[in-house]
């Protein structure tokens, strides 16, 4: 009998979860007053939600216990207070001068030093980012292995176990075929590609604005795939939400206690 | 054909699309639960999963968990599927958000439902501060991984939680991160993300740290180029990525079967064999979900040859 008001509970939150996606999802069929009320009640909700997590995992831990120092369980000191934690309240609150026309020049101060800190990680940054992709674009365009067009195998499995053929390092050392070809595509459209975007020369003749077509074209090519991509992760998502409405709630609803 | 009016199939109502796409996925969903389709896994999702397998025992995992309800469909399938491999190897692991605040509780969501299938299958639970620690929200995703990667001691410092008596104590106390002084100390970085956040650990800690990534089929294809650059080691891409990694769990990588079947192999890494996870449960969201993924394609494509033909019909009509 313990587990009753347990499974009620589950079977409500199921319930009411579901309303709310058939509530937003009913859009589909029209605007609506249904959907305006669990729009404006998810965004209420999220709006809520962060501003207590905002406290409890971020300004708490982060800022009010070491401005305010910690007491262990018998009250002797554990971590001192650093009041100077306290500037940065009225530093904070300067952002929304913002509003004010007399004042706003204050809120300058901390969106300085946002964007003061976000321009020295930009140096810091770029390397990391940018710099092993332009090491990796140099690839190798001549084959070195004409014992087959596709690489080979470097390995056999015998009883169960994987055992390395005897030249199986200089198998995988080869420049194949395919791989060739591989990479030449991809040489192929990073270049057209980065010529499309020269816009400080004036291209002419045909192999110049050809070459130029080319890479809007794979640039096209680019985009057409990731756009499959993106519909593709919209259909998991609505799967995952029929899922829910449809067989979580059934589940729910015919599953016992405990 | 004179009754046809290729007009019509261009003139569909959108709401009966929408019909027979709810019919069909909950239809495959109810029915077609628990059917295996065979997959190829994708190159880098055998590197996550080689990864994964390989992440040493006395070294945690950090999971840097960026999702929220609003990607469940791929998120939540690859956040059960790593914490599955984790806690089927018994690793330790470190997990926390810094993208949205409401990304720490889908995250503590998805352990106790891991926990709770390990449960029904007689395993342990994986214990908070013994096992895991949960660091809750970082803000700025750009400043807290710098401060990370700079130094973990300070950026974490603050971070208490309570040990197995109950006691509040330094996350550096317990016993996942005793040994931890930097953030290379890590055995792999994995960010399961929704977002750019993944962005912002390449370009601040993918030089320091075995940097892995799951996303969402949104942001993927931007992160494929790092990926191919080596910035990121290991990458899952949406539930395709979900369901790879579940194949892999059950099947290995490398791996001969009974009868000598390899299900999944890796010739460009021959040295490479990786067992199935030793225990607990392999398939999940992505087993579920994946077939009525094929079902909803399927009809989306039929939908734009319908329109097409109708298109193409409609012109040659007109013409005439």
């Amino acid at each position: 009998m313990s587990s009753f008001p347990v499974l009620l509970v589950d079977q409500i939150k199921v319930l009411l979860g579901a309303l709310c996606i058939v509530g937003l999802y009913s859009v589909l069929y029209k605007e609506n007053k249904i959907y305006r009320f669990f729009e404006h009640m998810f965004l209420g909700l999220a709006a809520g939600y962060s501003l207590v997590a905002l406290w409890k995992d971020t300004l708490y831990e982060q800022w009010w216990l070491p401005m305010t120092g910690r007491l262990t369980e018998t009250g002797t000191v554990d971590a001192p207070g650093y009041w100077l934690f306290a500037l940065l309240l009225p530093i904070g609150l300067m952002a929304y001068t913002v509003f004010s026309k007399r004042h706003n020049w204050m809120s300058r101060i901390p969106i300085g030093m946002i964007l003061g800190l976000w321009s020295g990680q930009q140096v810091q940054i770029y390397w990391n980012k940018f710099g092993p992709q332009i090491l990796n674009s140099i690839k190798p365009i001549v084959p070195t292995g004409t014992d087959g067009f596709f690489q080979q195998s470097a390995y056999d499995f015998v009883n169960g176990a994987v055992v390395t053929k005897p030249d199986a390092s200089l198998i995988l050392s080869r420049i194949y075929m395919s791989e060739v070809i591989n990479n030449m595509i991809f040489l192929v459209t990073l270049l057209s590609a980065l010529a499309y975007f020269l816009f400080s020369i004036d291209l002419r003749g045909k192999a110049a604005t050809g070459f130029n077509k080319l890479g809007r074209w794979m640039l096209m090519i680019g985009f057409g795939a990731i756009f499959g991509s993106t519909v593709m992760a919209r259909f998991a998502l609505v799967i995952d939400r029929i899922g829910f409405v449809i067989v979580d709630t059934f589940e729910a609803f015919t599953r016992g206690p405990g | 054909m004179s009754g046809f009016n290729a007009d019509k199939l261009q003139k569909i109502d959108r709401r009966w699309l929408y019909v027979i796409l709810i019919v069909s996925v909950a239809i495959t969903l109810l029915v077609g639960k628990g059917t295996e389709i065979p997959v190829y896994p994708d190159d880098s999702s055998k590197d996550l999963y080689i990864t994964l397998m390989n992440v040493p025992e006395d070294k945690p995992v950090f999971i840097q968990s960026d999702w929220t309800n609003s990607t469940r469909g791929e998120s939540r399938g690859q956040m059960m599927a790593l914490l599955r491999v984790l806690m089927s190897n018994n690793r330790k692991f470190v997990i926390y958000s810094m993208g949205d605040p409401q990304a720490p509780q889908v995250a503590r969501d998805a352990i106790r439902m891991v926990n709770e299938e390990r449960r029904k299958e007689g395993l342990d639970d994986f214990k908070s501060w013994e096992d895991y620690i949960e660091l809750g929200n970082f803000p700025n995703a750009e400043n807290s991984l710098n401060a990370l990667g700079n130094n973990i001691r300070s950026a974490w410092g603050n971070r208490r939680r309570p040990d197995t008596t109950g006691v509040d104590r330094s996350v550096f106390e317990s016993p996942v991160l005793a040994n931890v002084q930097k953030v290379s100390d890590c055995g792999a970085y994995v960010v399961v993300t929704a977002s750019s956040t993944i962005d912002f650990a390449v370009e601040r800690i993918s030089d320091k740290v075995n940097l892995n990534a799951m996303v969402t089929g949104v942001v993927g294809p931007t992160v494929l180029p790092y990926k191919r650059a080596g910035q990121v080691k290991g990458l899952a891409i949406g539930l395709k990525g979900v369901y790879d990694m579940e194949y892999m769990m059950k099947y290995g990588l490398n791996h001969q079967l009974e009868g000598g079947v390899i299900k999944v192999d890796y010739p460009q890494k021959p040295e490479v064999s990786l067992p199935p996870v030793p225990n607990g449960q392999t398939f999940g969201q992505g087993a579920t979900n994946y077939l009525s993924l094929h079902i909803a394609l399927g009809l989306m494509i039929l939908a734009i040859i319908l329109g097409n033909v109708g298109m193409f019909v409609g012109r040659k009509g007109g013409k005439k």
